[in-house]
């Protein structure tokens, strides 16, 4: 079985894809895809071709990095694969520029047409060229309000939200609160 | 008059919901009609929407255990299970071996609870009265089985992160066992109640067809897929809990349309009869609940956990940042997926049918709007 992830992840990268291998056990995904934003569609065209179907597309919002400024508004878009014939799970993820336009694939993949419009409700993140981006879950007045963006003060990088590649138990050196704050109160 | 002209008449809107009987929920279905015909239909959702994700991001991650079994209640503790699965796999927590078979004993029960609330209500949705009177007198029994070691009847928070709330006992063995018994004779009844009706069959087949292809462009998982003959189930595909150990099949359909779906859920309880038949057989000795620390710490990155839920393929994806309380939450459902199939195959049928294509579809309309 590993070896097919390890074609698929090659196929990937031929394809011109950042794609790396993660452990199942401890993630429950075969392969992470980093995508620009540009590559979104291209992506999607593949991983239809090669017989995946979509599981989700949902949003992440980050604090942007400051430092070295890139464009990016912070809000990334998560989309996940899977197939039906083999336990096979992919995870892409592309960050969203300062325009907040991201391609839509909802005419690769007709079931995305849904998530985006939810994506769009939840976090703002506008899908160019889907046909009908209208509210979904929230109603027609709240357009413009996005319940899933997070307060400045709560906001954390991607790289605090990510695994650490070496060591996966380490904690960052802040103490964790205690248990009486957040649960007897 | 020109024909055109007179075509033009005809069309109207209907909206169907969000009261009608058939949307089992305050599901809206924005009806384009011409005649008897449905041209164009348009579902529209969230009136029941109560973002459940953010709940989820507000509070240390035990505090979202019972929300839950408030998504899909009517089989609620596959829910349950995905979460505490999901938890584990994040902070790295061991469950002993007879939690885990408790687990998928309930689960499975729940399971088929939901397919029996099902079965009536679909052949209500197609007029016949009586099935549904019959599912719920065998669904009562589970109700009081799950109630006797979850404390509840519908909305269970029954597992813990590291095993369950408390330990079944040989009461709830012998009832069970006395279940399973009790369902299989019943299997005749049904049988020749509905599956042999031909008012039944004729309002069932070759309607809402959806062909493999169809299913793999809009994500469409559970029981509505394998109708299809994709025989894709997570318990089987991407095997977790101690779903290995079980000798079971995944009941396939042919062609996919409400008739394949229907059977397919059928012999679904059969297959699930028999996984907990085996269950009970081998339920292992020992603790049903780890030492687990208070504050659960979420260590940071992400994390996905696929269970199968009564519906489908259901999708916990989780991004922590060293707290206990998850940064992201994102909650998969299958029905939300499943439905978005509608505008396309409600196209150009009859609007009967499209009653038939929706409950044969299994719709819990709270998962959807979460």
């Amino acid at each position: 079985m590993d070896k097919i992830i390890k074609d698929f992840k090659r196929y990937f990268i031929d394809q011109g894809f950042d794609a790396i291998e993660t452990d199942h056990e401890r993630r429950g995904f075969h392969l992470e895809v980093v995508l620009d934003v540009n590559q979104v569609r291209k992506f999607a065209e593949t991983a239809y071709e090669l017989g995946f179907y979509l599981v989700f597309v949902a949003g992440l919002h980050v604090r942007p990095d400051e430092e070295n400024d890139n464009g990016n508004s912070g809000l990334e878009v998560v989309y996940q694969f899977a197939r039906y014939d083999r336990p096979y799970r992919v995870k892409a993820r592309a960050s969203v520029p300062k325009n907040l336009n991201i391609s839509s694939i909802s005419d690769i993949y007709h079931g995305a047409d849904w998530h985006e419009r939810e994506t769009r409700d939840l976090f703002g993140v506008i899908f160019d060229g889907h046909p009908n981006l209208k509210p979904l879950l929230l109603s027609e007045e709240d357009v413009n309000f996005h319940p899933l963006l997070k307060e400045e003060a709560k906001l954390k990088t991607l790289h605090e939200v990510s695994w650490s590649p070496e060591t996966p138990k380490s904690d960052p050196d802040k103490p964790e609160r205690k248990p009486k704050d957040s649960l007897t109160q | 008059m020109l024909e055109s002209e007179y075509q033009e008449q005809n069309r109207f809107f209907l909206n169907m919901g969000p009261q009608h009987p058939s949307t089992h929920g305050v599901l809206l279905i924005v009806l384009e009609m011409n005649g008897e015909y449905v041209l164009d239909p348009q579902p529209v959702l969230g009136f029941i929407h109560r973002m459940h994700e953010k709940m989820g991001e507000s509070r240390p991650c035990p505090g979202f255990m019972p929300n839950t079994a408030r998504m899909d209640y009517v089989c609620a503790l596959p829910y349950n299970h995905g979460y505490v699965s999901l938890i584990e796999r994040k902070a790295g927590i061991e469950v002993p071996r007879r939690a885990e078979y408790i687990r998928v004993i309930t689960s499975e029960l729940n399971r088929i609870a939901s397919h029996l609330l099902w079965l009536g209500a679909y052949l209500l949705d197609l007029g016949a009265f009586t099935p549904i009177l019959y599912g719920f007198d065998d669904r009562e029994h589970i109700l009081d089985i799950l109630e006797s070691v979850t404390g509840s009847r519908l909305t269970y928070c029954y597992y813990r992160f590291g095993g369950v709330y408390q330990d079944i006992d040989d009461k709830f063995v012998e009832a069970t066992r006395a279940f399973i018994k009790r369902l299989r004779k019943r299997y005749v009844i049904y049988e020749k109640l509905v599956t042999q009706n031909i008012i039944f069959i004729k309002r069932t087949e070759n309607i809402g067809i959806v062909s493999p292809d169809m299913a793999l462009r809009y994500g469409i998982t559970g029981p509505n897929l394998r109708g299809s003959g994709v025989a894709y189930d997570v318990r089987k595909n991407e095997p977790y809990s101690v779903y290995p150990e079980f000798d079971f099949e995944i009941p396939v359909g042919e062609q996919g349309d409400c008739l394949d779906r229907y059977m397919v859920r059928v012999r679904e309880i059969e297959q699930s009869l028999r996984i907990i038949e085996q269950a009970l057989d081998r339920l292992p000795d020992g603790p049903v609940r780890s030492k687990v620390p208070k504050t659960i710490k979420l260590s940071p990155g992400d994390c996905n956990f696929a269970v199968e839920a009564a519906r489908g393929e259901l999708s916990y994806y989780l991004v922590g940042d060293g707290t206990s309380t998850p940064y992201r939450l994102k909650v998969r459902v299958p029905s939300y997926s499943n439905l978005s199939c509608l505008p396309e195959l409600g196209r150009g049928i009859l609007l009967p049918d499209l009653v038939s294509i929706l409950g044969s579809f299994d719709l819990v309309i709270p998962e959807m709007d979460r």
